[in-house]
């Protein structure tokens, strides 16, 4: 019996500990993601500085901001970068919505985050540079409004998975028990 | 493809062929494909370049083109259904101004020298090598710092700011930037002593070179053009040759293949590699 009982406890325990790590967990992924649309906006800016100040051509733009940064992000515009080198008989188009897609499931970005992306490669390169400025900051729009979206909700919603997680895990203890 | 002075078709196999059927017909695809890849997918960076009609590429290699113009009450604004694509193959040759380079100095002063030639006959490459011979020095004269205004980046083929051919150790160079206000930026800001610039003809360019001559500076330019006389018929470059600006006008033919040395003048018309012949009214 009383092992028994002590088993229990220690199983209920467990499914709290993992329940509430999960929600962390959770909360945690959604700051990540945060922090790495800030760190996008930032490279897209750089990139628009590139291109609309120093007046470089895709692969140099990449590259140069690519070089400036480490992580997930940077290593993608450095391998645009590289592919666009490599000339491989591919569009830009096609090259960037394959390395898009390339992009490590691991990394903290929503499928919406990867498709506004993608579709970003649609028209760079495309006519002249007011266009290349254009189509920049119709993008840094979209980040801008998914940032602050993501901020309004932030600790709201990082406390709903937090706490979720803890009450999941006492639910199913109390069903276990 | 003309090669050598000849004349030949790509076959599909990329073989070289004296024969217009084996020739490889070139799509409209393939010529946009081409053009993404020397603009690299970037037409928007060579806006300017595109408006004078060529992209000039890594290496120093110049990419004609053609098309449909778009222009405005400004002029050329950009240019669409880009069909037509000349690829010139830009090359350096180590030592091909030793014959001509005695007579550009003058007890190891460097003369003002104007370079003239059709196009195709090698002018960019005598200079660069003449640039090189210059700066690194030799038994003719100690090296002297010189500055190029490169604006099609032909010269030095530069490389995010690095010169891809041999321009001497005393050299630098300003990539991509218009001659007038290059010639003027070298002198104030890294005093050479020999200026060099490729192609003049624009009366802004021609009120930078008396800048610089006034400077002291030593001058080395190229110019388009057969022989003195249509030199002397241009009427912005009329006025250098009237006034004698240059104490040197070399003018290359490609007989016997580009880079061939026809006349070399001084500033009063008179024939210095063959003496006593062909002096003109200058």
């Amino acid at each position: 019996m009383t092992v028994s009982f002590f088993l229990k406890a220690a199983g209920c325990g467990m499914v709290v500990a993992g329940t509430s790590g999960y929600g962390s967990w959770m909360a945690a992924s959604y700051r990540q993601r945060l922090g790495m649309l800030v760190e996008l906006r930032q490279m897209i800016f750089l990139l628009k500085g590139q291109i609309i100040y120093a007046n470089a051509p895709l692969p140099e733009a990449f590259e140069a901001v690519g070089q400036r940064m480490e992580g997930v992000l940077p290593e993608f515009f450095l391998q645009v970068a590289r592919r666009l080198d490599g000339q491989q008989g591919k569009t830009f188009c096609e090259i960037w919505k394959e390395e898009v897609a390339g992009i490590s499931p691991e990394a903290p970005l929503a499928q919406t985050d990867r498709q506004s992306l993608a579709a970003l490669g649609e028209h760079l390169g495309y006519l002249d540079r007011d266009m290349q400025e254009r189509n920049l900051l119709l993008y840094l729009e979209q980040l801008d409004l998914a940032i602050s979206g993501l901020r309004d909700r932030q600790e709201e919603k990082c406390r709903l998975y937090t706490s979720l997680g803890v009450m999941g895990g006492l639910f199913l203890a109390v069903l276990v028990l | 493809m003309i090669h050598n002075n000849h004349e030949f078709y790509i076959a599909s196999d990329g073989q070289l062929s004296k024969r217009a059927g084996d020739s490889f017909r070139v799509s409209r695809k393939d010529i946009k494909e081409t053009l993404e890849y020397i603009s690299e997918y970037s037409l928007y960076a060579f806006e300017e370049e595109i408006k004078q009609g060529f992209i000039t590429i890594q290496g120093g290699h110049r990419i004609g083109i053609a098309g449909k113009v778009v222009a405005d009450p400004k002029g050329i604004r950009s240019m669409k259904f880009i069909s037509f694509v000349n690829v010139r193959l830009s090359h350096q040759i180590l030592g091909c101004a030793n014959k001509v380079l005695p007579y550009l100095l003058d007890q190891g002063k460097v003369l003002h020298t104007l370079l003239i030639s059709a196009p195709r006959c090698g002018k960019t490459t005598l200079l660069r090598d003449i640039i090189r011979q210059l700066s690194n020095g030799s038994n003719l004269c100690p090296g002297v710092t010189v500055g190029v205004v490169d604006e099609r980046s032909e010269i030095g083929a530069c490389y995010q700011g690095v010169p891809q051919n041999d321009l001497g150790i005393r050299t630098d160079v300003l990539d991509c930037c218009p001659k007038a206000l290059g010639m003027m930026m070298l002198i104030r800001t890294m005093s050479p002593q020999v200026i060099a610039v490729d192609e003049i003809g624009s009366w802004q360019e021609l009120e930078a070179i008396e800048y610089a001559m006034n400077c002291g500076c030593r001058l080395i330019a190229t110019v388009h053009g057969t022989s003195m006389d249509d030199i002397r018929q241009k009427p912005v470059l009329k006025k250098m040759v009237q006034d004698r600006w240059f104490e040197r006008y070399v003018i290359l033919n490609s007989q016997g293949g580009p880079g061939n040395v026809g006349q070399i003048y001084d500033s009063r018309g008179a024939r210095l590699d063959r003496p006593g012949r062909e002096a003109y009214d200058g």
